[in-house]
C-alpha cells in the first residue's frame, strides 16, 4: 500500500475503530505487514466486488467521459463515428449562462442541507438518547420519511407547498402571512427543495448519530459530572469529540449523496423555474434528457464535473480529516 | 391497446408493446437504435419525429410502403424532414380556449364576442372583479409549456425565427401582465396541462388553455362548458400547434421484418381502426375520411375546424431546429413569468441563445 | 419529580414526532380526500367526508407492483451481502495490498450519479438481453448500496477484537472459517444494517426502475405512483393510496429491526 492511497483510504477504517469508542480495537493501526499466502486470501474475499466494480461502475464511468470528449449529434449518436472534440463540451458548459447559478445551487444545496440535517440529527439523538417512556416508538417513527419512495416524497411536499391550493400556504394565511410561492417564485425554489431534503435526510444523521452516542460509555459522563462539568461543558468537551469519527462517517455520507441529489428536485421545480433552483445533477439531466434535442456531450460533462467536484469535497475533507487526527 | 394485437394477429404476428413517457421514450430510442435493437414499430410524439428522421433511425416512406397522401398537409407536415416523409400521424390535437358557463354568465360575458386578446382581457379583468379566477394555463419549463404558449405567440404574428420581435415580445407581455392581475394562477408556472386541467375542473375558473383529449374529461367536471378557438392580437383565430402522434417504422438491419411491420402500421392506420383508435384517446382525425365520421360527433367540429387551422412546431422549415428555439422560448417565458426579467429581455435572451444554438445551419 | 420530567420529554418528543411526520399526515389525509375536494382552498385537515376510491384503486392495480419491489428488495439484499461482507472482512482484517485503493474507488463510485449509472446500464444491459427483467434491476439497484455496505462492514469488522479472531487461528481456522463462523455471526447487527439501508435504496429507487425497467413485464411500487402522476387525470387520492401501501411493508421492516440499527453502527457485537 503506498501512502499516499493510504492516507485517504484509512479514514473508513479509522473510523470504524472509532466508532466503537467503547471497545477500541486494540492494535488495528500497528499490526504488522501479512505474508503473501494472506494477500492472496484478501484479494480473493476482494475478487468478487473488484469485477463488480469494474463492470458496473468503471464501464459507465468511461462512457461519460468519452460521451464528454466527443462532439455528438444524435445523428453520430446513434451511428457512431462522433469526432473527438477534446474539451469543448466543457468549454460549452463553462459559458453557459447556466453555469455560474448551477454552480453557486449546487454548493448551496449541498452545504445548507448537510448542515441542517446533522445538527437538527444530532439534537434528536441526544434528545433520544435520554431514554423516557415511548422513546424507543418515537424514534422509530422518525425513520418513517426516510421509507418513502423518494418520488413519494417529493410529490407530497410539492403538494404541501403549491402555491393556490398547499396546505402550508392555508397555515400561514390563517396565522396572517401572506402566501408564498413556495415552488414557482426564483427566490422561494431552491428554499423549498432545500426544506423537503433536509426532511427526508434527517432519520439518516438521526440513527448515526444515535448509534454514536450509544457507544459512549456512561462512565464516562459520571466522571466528567465529578469534574463539574455541566451540560453545555459535557457535551463540547466530553460528547462531541468522542463522536468525532461517526460525525466524519455521517458527513461523508451527507456529502456523497447530497451531491447527486436529483429526484427530489427535479420532481419538484425540474431545476425551476427559469433555472432558480437548477444544480449540475438537474442541468445534466436537462441537457441529456430534458429536451427534445439531447445534448448528450455537453450533458456528460456536466455531470464529469459534478464528479470532480465530489472529489474536491472528498479531499478537502479527508484533509480536515489527517489534521484532527494529528493534532 | 386491442388494436394493436388484432393488427398484430392480421399480420400474422404477436406484438409486445413498450410504453414510455415522451422524453424517456426519445432517449430510450436513441439508445436502443445506438444498439442495433430497434422496435418494429415506434409511436411516438410529431415534434420527436424530425429529430428520429435526423439521426437515421427512422425509415423513410419511399423505402417503406406507407402511404401518407391522404393526410392533410400541416399535419403531415412534422414528419417530413429535407422533402422525405417519415411515418404517418395516427391522429391530431390542438389547443382551444374552454369556458365554463356559469362562470362566463354570471360575470356578464358573452364568449361569442370574444375575438382579440384586448377582448379575452377584458373578458379575464370582468370575471375576476366577479370573484372567481380568469383562466388557467400551463407555462411550465418543457415542450408542454412551448406548446401551450404557441397559439398566443403566432396569434401575434411572430415567428420562430426571431423570437425578440416586436409581436413576440408583446405575446410574452400579454401573459406576464396576466399573471400580474392576478388572471392567471401563479402555480400555472409550474402546471403541467395536466394539473391546469385539473384546476379548471374545480369550477372556480372561467377559462383554460387546453386540448382536444380533455373533451371526454371535460363532460365528467360537473358544470357546463363550451369551447372558443384561441383569438389572435389583433382579431381572428390564432394558430395553434398540432399535437398527437406519428406512426413510424424505425430502419432494421434485417430488411425481411418490413412485409411484416407495414401490414401492421396500414392496419393501425386504415380508415375504420384510426376513427376507433381517434375516438378513444381523444384525437381528430388526420384523413378526410376520418374526420368526416367524426363529424357527426356534434362536439368536434369546433375541433375538426381547429386542426385545419393548426400549424406543426417544427414546419416553417425549422426542423431540427426547432426543439432548440422551443427551448429558449419556454426558458423565456419562465424567466417573464417569474419576474426574473422583463417579457422583452426575456425575449432578447432567448433570441441571442437560440441564434447560438442554432449557429447559422 | 424525575417522573414529571420523564413525561415532559415524552410530551415535547410526541410533539416533535407529530411535527415531522406531519407530510406523512399529509399524505394519509390527501389518500382519503375526493377528488373534488384535492383543490379546495382552504384545504380540509381532516378527510372528512373521505372516500375509499383511492385504495379501491390500489387493490385492484397496484398488487403486482409491490409484489415485484418486495422480490427485488429482497434481491438487492441478497446480491449486496454477497459482495459487501467478504470486502469488508479482507479490507478490515487481512490488510490486502491496495486495499485503500480499493476502498478510496468504492468512495468514490457512491459520487456517480445514478442517471449516468443507468446509460451505462443500459447498454450493458441490452447486450446481456437483461432489459426490463428482473435481474437486471436487482444488479442495478444493488450498485446503490454496495459502496456503502463495504464501507459499514470494514468499520463493524476492524472493531472486532483481535482476540477473537486469534483465538480462532490457535484453533486452526482457515481465512474462510474465521469469516464464516467468528465474523459473520459476530457482525450480524452490521448485515441487518446493510441489509436495511440495501432494501431500502432498492425499494425507492425511481430512475434505474424507469429507464432500465420501463417496458418490463413487472414493475416495481414506484413506477406504479409514477403512471399514476402522469396519467391524463391526476388522480390524488390514488396516487396517495399507492404511496400509503407503498410505505407499509417497509415500515413494519423497521419498526421489527429497530433495535438492529441502532445496535448495529456501534459494533457492540463483543458485549453479546
Amino acid at each position: 500500500m503506498s501512502d499516499t492511497t493510504g492516507i485517504q483510504a484509512h479514514p473508513s477504517q479509522r473510523d470504524g475503530g472509532g466508532a466503537a469508542a467503547a471497545v477500541p480495537p486494540p492494535s488495528a493501526r500497528d499490526r504488522s505487514r501479512k505474508p503473501a499466502a494472506s494477500q492472496l486470501a484478501a484479494w480473493a474475499f476482494l475478487a468478487p466486488v473488484t469485477i463488480y466494480l469494474l463492470l458496473f461502475y468503471a464501464y459507465p464511468l468511461y462512457r461519460s467521459l468519452d460521451l464528454s470528449l466527443r462532439n455528438y449529434t444524435v445523428r453520430s449518436f446513434v451511428h457512431g463515428h462522433a469526432p473527438f472534440s477534446g474539451l469543448k463540451n466543457y468549454r460549452i458548459d463553462i459559458r453557459d449562462p447556466t453555469f455560474t447559478p448551477a454552480l453557486l445551487h449546487t454548493l448551496i444545496f449541498t452545504l445548507v442541507s448537510i448542515a441542517f440535517q446533522f445538527v437538527i440529527g444530532l439534537g434528536l439523538a441526544m434528545f433520544f438518547v435520554q431514554h423516557f417512556k415511548l422513546s424507543a416508538t418515537l424514534r422509530a417513527l422518525f425513520l418513517v420519511p426516510w421509507l418513502l419512495p423518494l418520488i413519494v416524497s417529493a410529490s407530497t411536499w410539492s403538494w404541501m407547498l403549491n402555491s393556490d391550493s398547499g396546505v402550508v400556504n392555508s397555515a400561514l394565511h390563517r396565522f396572517g402571512f401572506a402566501p408564498v410561492n413556495w415552488l414557482t417564485a426564483p427566490k422561494w425554489a431552491l428554499v423549498s427543495v432545500i426544506i423537503a431534503n433536509i426532511w427526508i435526510g434527517i432519520p439518516f444523521n438521526l440513527v448515526l448519530m444515535y448509534s454514536g452516542l450509544q457507544a459512549i460509555s456512561p462512565d464516562i459522563y459520571e466522571a466528567a459530572a465529578l469534574d463539574g462539568a455541566n451540560g453545555w461543558q459535557r457535551f463540547w468537551r466530553v460528547t462531541f469529540p468522542l463522536l468525532r469519527p461517526v460525525t466524519a462517517v455521517t458527513l461523508l455520507l451527507g456529502l456523497v449523496y447530497t451531491l447527486k441529489v436529483f429526484d427530489i428536485i427535479w420532481i419538484m421545480t425540474r431545476g425551476g423555474p427559469a433555472g432558480a433552483s437548477t444544480t449540475f445533477a438537474t442541468w445534466s439531466y436537462q441537457l441529456s434528457f430534458g429536451n427534445l434535442l439531447p445534448a448528450f456531450g455537453p450533458g456528460a460533462a456536466v455531470a464529469n464535473m459534478l464528479i470532480v467536484m465530489t472529489l474536491i469535497f472528498g479531499f478537502v475533507y479527508f484533509r480536515i480529516q489527517r489534521k484532527q487526527l494529528e493534532s | 391497446m386491442n388494436l394493436l394485437n388484432s393488427c398484430g394477429a392480421s399480420a400474422g404476428a404477436k406484438i409486445k408493446r413498450t410504453g414510455y413517457d415522451t422524453t424517456a421514450l426519445l432517449s430510450q430510442t436513441l439508445l436502443s437504435a445506438q444498439q442495433g435493437n430497434s422496435p418494429d414499430v415506434l409511436i411516438v410524439d410529431n415534434p420527436v419525429v424530425s429529430t428520429l428522421a435526423d439521426a437515421g433511425v427512422l425509415a423513410s416512406n419511399d423505402q417503406d410502403s406507407i402511404d401518407a397522401s391522404a393526410v392533410a398537409p400541416n399535419l403531415l407536415a412534422a414528419g417530413v424532414l429535407n422533402g422525405k416523409t417519415y411515418g404517418i400521424p395516427i391522429g391530431a390535437n390542438t389547443l382551444a380556449l374552454y369556458y365554463n358557463k356559469t362562470i362566463l354568465s354570471a360575470a356578464g360575458v358573452d364568449p361569442s364576442t370574444i375575438k382579440s386578446w384586448a377582448d379575452l382581457t377584458a373578458a379575464l379583468a370582468k370575471v375576476k372583479a366577479a370573484g372567481k379566477g380568469g383562466i388557467t394555463l400551463s407555462a411550465i419549463g418543457t415542450e408542454e409549456g412551448s406548446f401551450q404558449f404557441l397559439p398566443w405567440f403566432w396569434g401575434s404574428g411572430a415567428n420562430l425565427t426571431n423570437l425578440a420581435s416586436t409581436q413576440g415580445v408583446a405575446a410574452l407581455q400579454l401573459w406576464t401582465s396576466w399573471m400580474k392581475a392576478g388572471y392567471v394562477p401563479n402555480a400555472a408556472i409550474q402546471d403541467t396541462q395536466t394539473t391546469s386541467w385539473a384546476e379548471f375542473a374545480t369550477g372556480k375558473y372561467a377559462f383554460a388553455e387546453n386540448g382536444t383529449w380533455q373533451l371526454a374529461n371535460a363532460e365528467k367536471a360537473g358544470f357546463a362548458y363550451g369551447i372558443i378557438p384561441i383569438p389572435s392580437m389583433a382579431g381572428g383565430v390564432a394558430p395553434a400547434p398540432t399535437g398527437g402522434e406519428f406512426v413510424t417504422i424505425p430502419l432494421q438491419k434485417d430488411t425481411s421484418r418490413y412485409p411484416t411491420t407495414e401490414k401492421i402500421v396500414s392496419c393501425l392506420t386504415s380508415a375504420d381502426n384510426a376513427f376507433n383508435t381517434d375516438t378513444t384517446l381523444g384525437y381528430i382525425g388526420v384523413t378526410a375520411a376520418v374526420q368526416q365520421k367524426q363529424a357527426t360527433n356534434p362536439q368536434l367540429p369546433v375541433w375538426i375546424s381547429a386542426v385545419a387551422a393548426a400549424k406543426g412546431r417544427t414546419s416553417d422549415n425549422l426542423g431540427t431546429n426547432y426543439p432548440k428555439i422551443s427551448q429558449q422560448l419556454w426558458t423565456a417565458v419562465q424567466n417573464a413569468l417569474t419576474g426574473a426579467k422583463s417579457p422583452t429581455a426575456a425575449m432578447s435572451t432567448a433570441q441571442s441563445a437560440a441564434a447560438a444554438a442554432t449557429g447559422g445551419k | 419529580m424525575s417522573q414529571r420530567k420523564t413525561w415532559l420529554k415524552t410530551g415535547i418528543g410526541l410533539v416533535l414526532t407529530g411535527l415531522m411526520l406531519f407530510p406523512v399526515y399529509w399524505m394519509v389525509n390527501v389518500s382519503f380526500t375526493r377528488d373534488r375536494d384535492i383543490r379546495k382552498s382552504p384545504p380540509n385537515w381532516f378527510p372528512v367526508p373521505g372516500t375509499l376510491e383511492g385504495y379501491r384503486a390500489v387493490l385492484h392495480q397496484q398488487e403486482p407492483y409491490i409484489a415485484t419491489s418486495v422480490v427485488v428488495g429482497f434481491g438487492t439484499v441478497a446480491l449486496t451481502l454477497l459482495l459487501a461482507a467478504p470486502a469488508g472482512y479482507s479490507l478490515a482484517r487481512l490488510r490486502p495490498r491496495g486495499g485503500g485503493a480499493l476502498s478510496f474507488v468504492l468512495l468514490i463510485a457512491q459520487m456517480i450519479p445514478g442517471i449516468i449509472m443507468a446509460m451505462g446500464f443500459y447498454a450493458i444491459f441490452l447486450n446481456l438481453r437483461v432489459l426490463n427483467t428482473l435481474p437486471g434491476l436487482i444488479v442495478a439497484d444493488s450498485t446503490l448500496a454496495v459502496p456503502f455496505g463495504v464501507l459499514i462492514f470494514t468499520a463493524f469488522m476492524s472493531g472486532i477484537p483481535e482476540s477473537l479472531l486469534q483465538a480462532a487461528r490457535i484453533d486452526g481456522a482457515g481465512y474462510l472459517r474465521s469469516f464464516w463462523s467468528i465474523v459473520l455471526p459476530v457482525s450480524r447487527n452490521s448485515i441487518v444494517t446493510v441489509s436495511l439501508f440495501a432494501f431500502l435504496w432498492a425499494w425507492s429507487d425511481f430512475i434505474f426502475a424507469n429507464t432500465l425497467d420501463g417496458g418490463g413485464r413487472h414493475l416495481p411500487i414506484t413506477l406504479g405512483i409514477y403512471h399514476y402522476i402522469g396519467n391524463n387525470n391526476q388522480q390524488w387520492s390514488a396516487i396517495m393510496a399507492t404511496a400509503v401501501v407503498a410505505s407499509i411493508p417497509a415500515t413494519v421492516l423497521i419498526v421489527v429491526a429497530q433495535r438492529y440499527v441502532a445496535a448495529g453502527v456501534t459494533a457492540g457485537a463483543v458485549k453479546d
